[in-house]
């Protein structure tokens, strides 16, 4: 079982998307001005799409440390303060996003496997609405989407840190199951990334007892 | 000096519009959990966006009516809470690809292009999507958006002082996303509307605003001390 910690902004829908089950136990933490989350006992730490990156940036070393301990990381939203280490979001309007098309460049851990490619390059024919800008890779780090001009749009990044990274460029990422059509789209990726973080978790916590 | 302080909960899209060329002369982030009287009180008006912090709104509900209180503007965008808006906020499904499915049938149906925001628009210019509808208001509003059922979109009210102007469309946090490239009109309008100048030009990114390292309300703070 994952221990989860997601970071809340108050926004409208979000605590749908993130509901426990069998895999993941979620704790939906609430920004407020003092906002100081208690990471410890957590393998996963889940900023979503809409968050607050000025309250991340507060806990920049808090996160750090977290992920030094051999934890994930996935930001799903556009992080423009840099709490996130070695990789920067940006944003960019000089090419439209109608433009934009996703191709899957390297994904050693099959997170696109069985996955339809098109639930994040339309929806109701409209191209270009999962994402927004790009990022800027840290070295090392595998892109595993990228657009139209080969601009990284998804990066894992097990290389930076001695935790695991996973980012998108604002592209959103939630349990949305109860959506139709979504087990292979978005919904279908996120309970892959859920199984790699699980993964990790019984590696790291193997190699322990082996030491 | 900026004339519009726009209330900011740490949502990128939010920032990518008030950082961007076109606007960052005019709008200031107040970042919500730092918002008080002192912070606000030397603006024109104030924006919420849509993706704001409701319930940090609540904390900071009597400061905002002061502020409308020395008769300035608020307007608000998308959802809100009846704890610090007078008004009954629902949920509707978002349909923001009705003008590939149904173009002739837009989610607003009917608008008061008599209003300041609205003079001079085209209908598509006044209205892209909805996040919802009020389903109360308060005595003695105008309406000035209303869908095909009837149900409100948009409204103002002057009853607390100021003019109080809310509407569940989502200008800002779309124009930042830059997804719809024809958001200048409407927000320009917005803009000339709440702080009485009109910006000029296209929207652009200034790429150099990404991966900051400090709290860009204190990095507004301190180019203002040295400005």
């Amino acid at each position: 079982m994952l221990h989860a910690l997601v970071v809340s902004n108050g926004i409208v829908g979000l605590n749908e998307s993130y509901v426990s089950n069998e895999l993941v136990d979620y704790r939906i933490e609430v920004i407020t001005a003092d906002f100081d989350p208690d990471l410890s006992g957590l393998d996963l730490l889940i900023v979503p799409n809409g968050s607050d990156h000025v309250a991340m940036l507060k806990i920049k070393d808090q996160v750090a440390a977290f992920l030094d301990q051999g934890n994930t990381v996935c930001c799903f939203c556009g992080w423009f303060t840099n709490w996130v280490p070695g990789n920067q979001w940006i944003h960019d309007n000089r090419k439209a996003t109608k433009d934009v098309f996703l191709s899957v460049r390297t994904d050693r851990y099959g997170l696109f496997d069985g996955l339809d490619l098109d639930k994040f390059n339309y929806n109701n024919g409209i191209t270009g609405w999962w994402a927004c800008g790009y990022i800027k890779a840290s070295p090392g780090a595998d892109v595993v989407l990228e657009d139209t001009w080969h601009r990284p749009i998804m990066v894992l990044d097990e290389m930076t840190t001695n935790g695991l990274m996973i980012l998108t460029a604002s592209g959103p990422v939630g349990d949305y199951r109860r959506r139709p059509g979504n087990d292979d789209g978005i919904a279908g990726l996120n309970q892959h990334i859920l199984q790699l973080a699980a993964q990790r978790k019984e590696t790291h916590e193997t190699n322990r007892i082996g030491v | 000096m900026k004339q519009i302080g726009l209330v900011f909960n740490g949502v990128w899209s939010q920032y990518a519009f008030a950082t961007a060329p076109k606007y960052r002369e005019i709008y200031e982030l107040v970042y919500v959990h730092e918002l008080d009287h002192e912070k606000i009180q030397h603006l024109k008006a104030l924006v919420i966006p849509f993706q704001s912090n409701q319930e940090a709104l609540v904390r900071r509900k009597d400061a905002l009516y002061r502020f409308l209180g020395d008769d300035k503007k608020i307007a608000v965008f998308g959802d809100s809470l009846p704890l610090w808006l007078d008004a009954q906020w629902e949920d509707r499904p978002v349909n923001n690809y009705w003008w590939v499915k149904d173009p002739n049938n837009p989610p607003i149906s009917e608008t008061n292009y008599e209003h300041p925001v609205y003079q001079g628009l085209k209908p598509r210019h006044a209205c892209w999507h909805i996040h919802g509808v009020y389903t109360r208001i308060p005595e003695n509003s105008e309406v000035i958006q209303r869908n095909d059922k009837g149900e409100i979109i948009t409204w103002q009210t002057d009853r607390y002082g100021g003019v109080l102007f809310a509407s569940t469309l989502d200008p800002i946090v779309e124009h930042g996303i830059q997804q719809i490239r024809h958001l200048d009109n409407y927000v320009d309008k917005l803009t000339a509307w709440l702080g009485g100048v009109r910006p000029e030009g296209a929207f652009g990114v200034d790429r150099e605003a990404y991966g900051i390292a400090e709290l860009p309300t204190e990095a507004s703070r301190l180019a203002l001390r040295s400005g």
